[in-house]
């Protein structure tokens, strides 16, 4: 058994590592290509509303780079997005479908608020600390639970953790109009949070905070977890053939709950990061499509943490590009929605190209070691 | 008209498009396909049904638009998972994306933003002589506008071609066992592809139903989830029209029952958990549902051999 084991981890390997040698260069560019299709497409639109897409592109870089305040501002936004990519991609990983990391965001959001109003003031950075503890002890208890049924009832986890996320919404509205609402009582929303609840700054005079700090950091640890710990390898085992990886002795199980569990955290720290780092307080429904941002670039960025940050960052500049623009023309704020579901339908459309290519490639290689054969 | 009655109304008013979205995704998902697209399409069905009826000014070419656009959402769907065989939960959530962008947009393009949200007058409801005067169930059952009663037809016609037409079995044995359909001389491709067009119309639809269905207006939040009821409610009803007629019936009441305790002056249970009655629903059933009839090539794409 124990032999069996090692035999079948050694193919799994064996196959990982071919898997590898079939990438090379042009395939690597091709997610630049796909993101320059969809903004070709939404240029279309552009075009349609009479607007001059080369201006509105040029304006948006120009707008983006402007000054270091708009620059750090792309990685303000940047900052939760890596966050909420990395909940999706990391479930990914294990094949796993956590589209829920708004409702994981929400709640992170609620627990930071929440203790960092009802704390008060605390000395050196405890509060900081236990409003980041908490938001990622919410998200990560609010996912966990969809792998908890996931693994024991073998429910739908694509749709419980979507479903999850409409009564997280219900449960920080019911607490934004009660026990957190703002000591005016006039909108739905929390007062602002005393000075101790703010991350500080990274760069004076910006809005950028140690929370992108801290973002980098997660996605440094995700990376770690799924490439360099047996739990990564289980997980990885798990997402690339479900039933191999039961038959090798591994829990799945087991792997569907802590993956949750993972992904939670991360966009629970995404409610903790917008939370102490930008807003200071919490709006009702704000940042309403973080988690669907996130799936994109996710996506986008191959569910691996060093190119889900990459694609947040060109998120970041889209929408701090785009903000600009729209302030300062007449196009709808929209665009920026589109231009980013553009891009990434062009994404699954490079997904199509680059199957074909790694096709077409390893026929060649087929041929050349016939005719040696030969 | 009393409470009951007032439940009953709102019951079977909530349930008809989620009955439309539901009876489409069994087609398409007894051919393979899951139609991951359908919020997004019921979004998209919503502004159609809006532009067309308030544009032209007939509540007819409203439906009509809103089929077409769900129909022009579903070609790019099917045309990413059924010809290019991507990724279906990949391709959907895609497309969801992109629509909450383009409803919106294409909402400003065509009237800007007005102060207040533009309104048509909604469809009337239709009362069938008689049969809507029998006391309490009958303003419910036959007080109900056209897209309700057609919803119900078409259940009673979807089960009827799924199980006692050839082309049900065809449908069928595409998604059991898509080589022998392929054997038998049946494009599986196609079949998929015009299930999925199929499907779309039917999400066009029912998120029609929202915009013009009573309501009257067009917001881009129009639909919150309830495409994903639908979708839930196919999986729930074991991809049978029956089962989904149940369970359009029970999530409608949810529904319903949320809607009537909101209007009036029960105060027991705070608002925000009656509006999240009907997604605990889900979650619940999703969980308890444990024995599925699931079709064996759900979700995977059809790969024809070639020599």
């Amino acid at each position: 058994m124990e032999k069996n084991n090692q035999h079948n981890n050694k193919n799994i390997k064996r196959e990982l590592s071919l898997k590898k040698q079939e990438d090379y260069f042009l395939l690597n560019l091709l997610p630049i290509f796909s993101v320059l299709l969809g903004l070709l497409l939404s240029g279309l639109m552009m075009l349609l509303l009479g607007h001059n897409p080369l201006t509105v592109y040029s304006n948006m870089l120009n707008y983006a780079f402007r000054d270091i305040y708009n620059i750090a501002d792309i990685f303000a936004k940047a900052t939760p997005l890596i966050l909420t990519g990395l909940a999706f991609g990391f479930a990914f990983r294990a094949s796993l479908f956590n589209i829920g990391a708004q409702g994981q965001f929400y709640i992170g959001a609620v627990m930071a608020v929440g203790f960092a109003l009802k704390l008060g003031s605390m000395p050196l950075l405890l509060t900081l600390f236990i409003c980041f503890l908490m938001s990622m002890v919410g998200g990560s208890i609010w996912a966990a639970f969809i792998g908890y049924v996931k693994a024991r009832f073998n429910a739908n986890e694509f749709l419980v953790s979507m479903m999850l996320t409409y009564v997280a919404i219900a449960v920080m509205n019911f607490l934004l109009g009660g026990f957190l609402k703002e000591t005016k009582g006039e909108y739905p929303q929390t007062d602002v949070i005393p000075d101790s609840g703010w991350l500080p700054s990274l760069i004076p005079h910006t809005r950028l905070h140690w929370g992108f700090v801290l973002a980098l950091l997660v996605a440094l640890i995700a990376y770690l977890i799924l490439w360099k710990t047996s739990l990564g390898y289980k997980i990885r085992m798990v997402g690339y053939n479900r039933d191999a990886a039961r038959y090798a002795g591994i829990n799945v199980e087991q792997i569907f709950v802590i993956v949750f569990f993972i992904s939670g955290a991360f966009a629970g720290i995404a409610g903790f990061t917008e939370v102490n780092g930008m807003q200071h307080m919490l709006i009702e429904s704000f940042n309403p499509l973080i988690g669907a941002e996130g799936i994109g670039i996710a996506i986008l960025g191959g569910a691996h943490p060093l190119g889900i940050v990459i694609s947040a960052f060109l998120f970041g500049a889209l929408k701090v590009g785009g903000n600009l623009v729209v302030q300062t023309s007449r196009i709808p704020a929209s665009i920026i929605g589109i231009m980013e579901g553009l891009v990434i339908l062009s994404v699954v459309f490079s997904y199509f190209i680059r199957n074909r290519l790694i096709i077409l490639n390893s026929k060649k290689k087929l041929a050349v070691q016939e005719r040696k054969d030969l | 008209m009393n409470i009951i009655t007032g439940l009953l109304v709102a019951t079977i008013r909530m349930s008809t498009p989620l009955m439309l979205g539901a009876l489409g995704e069994v087609f398409v998902e007894r051919t393979g396909v899951m139609n991951i697209a359908i919020e997004g399409i019921f979004l998209m069905g919503a502004w159609g049904g809006f532009v067309g009826a308030y544009l032209t000014g007939k509540l007819w070419m409203g439906l009509l638009f809103a089929m077409i656009v769900g129909i022009l959402c579903g070609a790019v769907y099917g045309y990413f998972t059924v010809k290019l065989k991507q990724h279906q939960i990949v391709t959907g959530v895609a497309i969801n994306i992109l629509t909450v962008g383009l409803g919106l947009f294409l909402y400003q393009i065509l009237f800007g933003i007005p102060l207040l949200p533009l309104t048509v007058e909604p469809l009337k409801d239709i009362a069938i002589p008689f049969l809507s005067d029998i006391p309490i169930i009958g303003s419910a059952l036959f007080n109900q506008n056209i897209l309700t009663y057609l919803a119900v037809v078409l259940i009673a016609l979807g089960y009827w071609v799924l199980f006692k037409t050839p082309l049900g079995l065809i449908i069928r044995s595409t998604g059991e066992n898509p080589e022998a359909v392929d054997v038998a001389g049946i494009n599986v491709e196609r079949i998929r592809f015009l299930a999925v067009l199929g499907s779309s119309a039917l999400d066009g639809l029912a998120g029609a139903f929202y915009s013009i269905g009573f309501l009257g207006l067009y917001t881009n939040n129009i639909i919150g989830g309830r495409g994903w009821i639908a979708f839930a409610i196919c999986f729930l009803g074991n991809w049978d029209p029956l089962g989904i007629l149940i369970g359009s019936l029970i999530f409608g009441f949810a529904e319903g029952l949320s809607v009537t305790l909101l209007t009036s002056n029960f105060k027991l249970i705070p608002n925000e958990f009656l509006i999240a009655l009907p997604y605990i629903l889900t979650i619940v059933a999703t969980i308890a549902r444990r024995k599925f009839n699931v079709p064996a090539f759900l979700g995977k794409p059809y790969i024809k051999e070639r020599g």
